[in-house]
């Protein structure tokens, strides 16, 4: 082998060993808190209060995990957390078709302008209108109460433009077939349009309970009831009155290992489509 | 019934299930809470007193507004751009044929998965002053530590690395997606006419992610004026005010002052600062972007 050549390698090397130092660097910053939060969750109060700090307690505390659920009713929290992210979900995915459908595939010219509203509004700060939205929805007598919970969210713009886009790719000859055999708008979009966009469907309902489930300033405004508190806010509350405030960082963070758990577990099962999802989302501004 | 001119009757019965809470929930709120900026009112009061342009007026001679201003732009600027730069050098470097893709991104994007709140709740630990984790490592490597969340100097920096730290991986991912929706032949044939790895990057590259710089421009912009857990979790707008931006003024003089007249002319500020912002940058992607 000649001279150049072994140095070409000899810096192809250095490159990718560069390369990999630093991805694993990034992942390592990235993860950490992750990993900090949980070997925090194991430990006693003396370990915790220690300088420096130990990586990893010698050992481990696993009953902090039973007293910290104990202190607080995390149960109803994750059920709460739960229950309304899915009730929103279902809402979101069958009005966001219909009206996706209504703007792809029927004659219908207010559409347009429709649509163009809908970009505008989406392009406005939604917790601007909190205030005004908190008045509203005491009028019609929807505070403190799951149903206010669930409707007041039950739109989502971000979706019916992921699903309009995936509506209009389907072909329109297919639709008008569907016609000739003497099918239905209803028939056409759940029996055709639904299933051929069930991708996008799947990445829309993932996204919105995310942030359902994960929701806190508005559902914090619109209810006052401990019982009906979401994950977030139940924590939140935990680490100020529960902990009094970092008095017992072991079990705030057991706390935060069991809020985050099932969403790290439904991001791993689902991540594929997620990721998948992230590309058709970004179409929005053509 | 004209049809020709109205389309069709059924139309309207398939965007009813989603207009009526759009109506509801975000254009009668918009409307609502601009009448209600030019009010006095306390949520209480069964009648609202009509003043004006008064709130606006002690509004804009408010020193706290400016502050709150200032800080809401400064909060944007720290978190939109190491988000963007960030997000897209990740990428890049993603992008350049690594073995074990799949896990690293799974990594990075991990955080924005997980609830802003608890996530804030672990980081006001690491933050801690005496025995938190970031002092811990600023020591390792001889530096003094911090006050963090405690100091005013400290305070909107760290409520910053939580908020960026967890919209990386957001980016990233939108990134990874456009770098592969990028032909391969566009590159052989820069390669062809004798262009390096830099210029292909600045003539190929980065025109053709351009849209996807503007789609997370704007997305992230209007997520940092919205941005509320982490501050209420890390600093709730303290200390000394350093972390209250327009957002964090709003939600306190609304429920905590309820002095609803301040807090709608707030909230009305920052629909015609995104307003503005949204459509300059739409009027700049218009005549830069290009699309594949």
């Amino acid at each position: 082998m000649s001279a150049t050549a072994m140095q070409h390698k000899t810096k192809r090397w250095t490159f990718a060993t560069i390369k990999y130092v630093l991805v694993i660097g990034i992942c390592v910053v990235m993860a950490f808190p992750f990993f900090w939060m949980f070997s925090s969750s194991l430990k006693t109060n003396d370990e915790i209060w220690a300088v420096p700090p130990i990586l990893w307690p010698s050992d481990p505390k696993w009953l902090n995990f039973i007293e910290a659920w104990e202190a607080a009713p995390f149960g109803l929290y994750m059920f709460n957390s739960t229950f309304v992210a899915t009730s929103i979900v279902i809402i979101q995915l069958i009005n966001s078709s219909m009206m996706s459908y209504a703007l792809t595939h029927m004659r219908f010219p207010l559409g347009r302008m429709l649509l163009v509203m809908i970009i505008v509004t989406y392009m406005l700060p939604v917790s601007a209108t909190y205030l005004s939205g908190y008045v509203i929805l005491s009028r019609l007598g929807l505070l403190d109460s799951y149903a206010g919970l669930i409707i007041s969210n039950s739109i989502t713009i971000f979706g019916i433009f992921l699903l309009r886009q995936a509506f209009m790719q389907v072909p329109k000859e297919m639709v008008e077939a569907a016609k000739v055999d003497g099918c239905g708008h209803w028939r056409i979009l759940w029996l055709i349009m639904v299933p051929l966009a069930r991708s996008t469907l799947i990445v829309m309902g993932l996204l919105s309970f995310i942030t359902m489930y994960n929701n806190y300033f508005w559902p914090m405004l619109i209810t006052k009831n401990p019982r009906l508190q979401l994950v977030s806010a139940g924590l939140r509350s935990f680490f100020i009155e529960g902990g009094a405030y970092g008095l017992k960082w072991p079990l705030i963070m057991a706390g935060s290992t069991f809020t985050i758990l099932p969403l790290v577990i439904l991001f791993l099962v689902a991540q594929k489509w997620l990721i998948k999802g992230v590309s058709s989302a970004q179409s929005i501004n053509k | 019934m004209n049809w020709k001119k109205w389309g069709e009757p059924q139309a309207y019965l398939y965007v009813l299930p989603a207009l009526i809470p759009y109506a509801v929930f975000w254009l009668a709120p918009m409307a609502y809470v601009v009448y209600l900026s030019f009010m006095d009112w306390d949520f209480m009061n069964p009648v609202k007193a009509f003043v004006g342009l008064e709130n606006y007026a002690k509004l804009f001679t408010d020193k706290k507004f400016y502050s709150a201003l200032r800080t809401s732009l400064l909060f944007a600027l720290g978190n939109v751009i190491p988000c963007l730069i960030g997000g897209m050098l990740m990428a890049l470097l993603l992008h350049s044929k690594l073995k074990g893709l799949a896990i690293y991104r799974t990594l990075i994007f991990l955080p924005w998965v997980t609830p802003m709140v608890a996530v804030s709740i672990v980081w006001a630990w690491i933050f801690e002053p005496r025995v938190g984790l970031a002092n811990a490592i600023l020591k390792f490597f001889g530096f003094g530590g911090l006050e963090w969340t405690q100091s005013p100097d400290t305070a909107l920096l760290a409520v910053l690395i939580v908020t960026v730290w967890k919209g990386l991986g957001w980016t990233m991912v939108f990134y990874l997606v456009a770098l592969q929706n990028i032909p391969e032949f566009l590159y052989e044939a820069a390669m062809l006419e004798g262009a390096n790895k830099v210029q292909q990057l600045i003539k190929i590259t980065l025109p053709l992610i351009s849209p996807t710089t503007f789609f997370l421009f704007l997305v992230t912009t209007i997520d940092s004026v919205q941005a509320y857990d982490q501050i209420n979790v890390l600093t709730q707008g303290g200390p000394a005010g350093a972390t209250r931006t327009l957002l964090y003024l709003y939600y306190e003089s609304a429920f905590q002052r309820f002095n609803v007249g301040e807090a709608s002319s707030v909230a009305v500020v920052m629909i015609v600062l995104l307003a503005i912002i949204s459509s300059l940058s739409m009027y700049v992607s218009r005549r830069r972007i290009h699309y594949i």
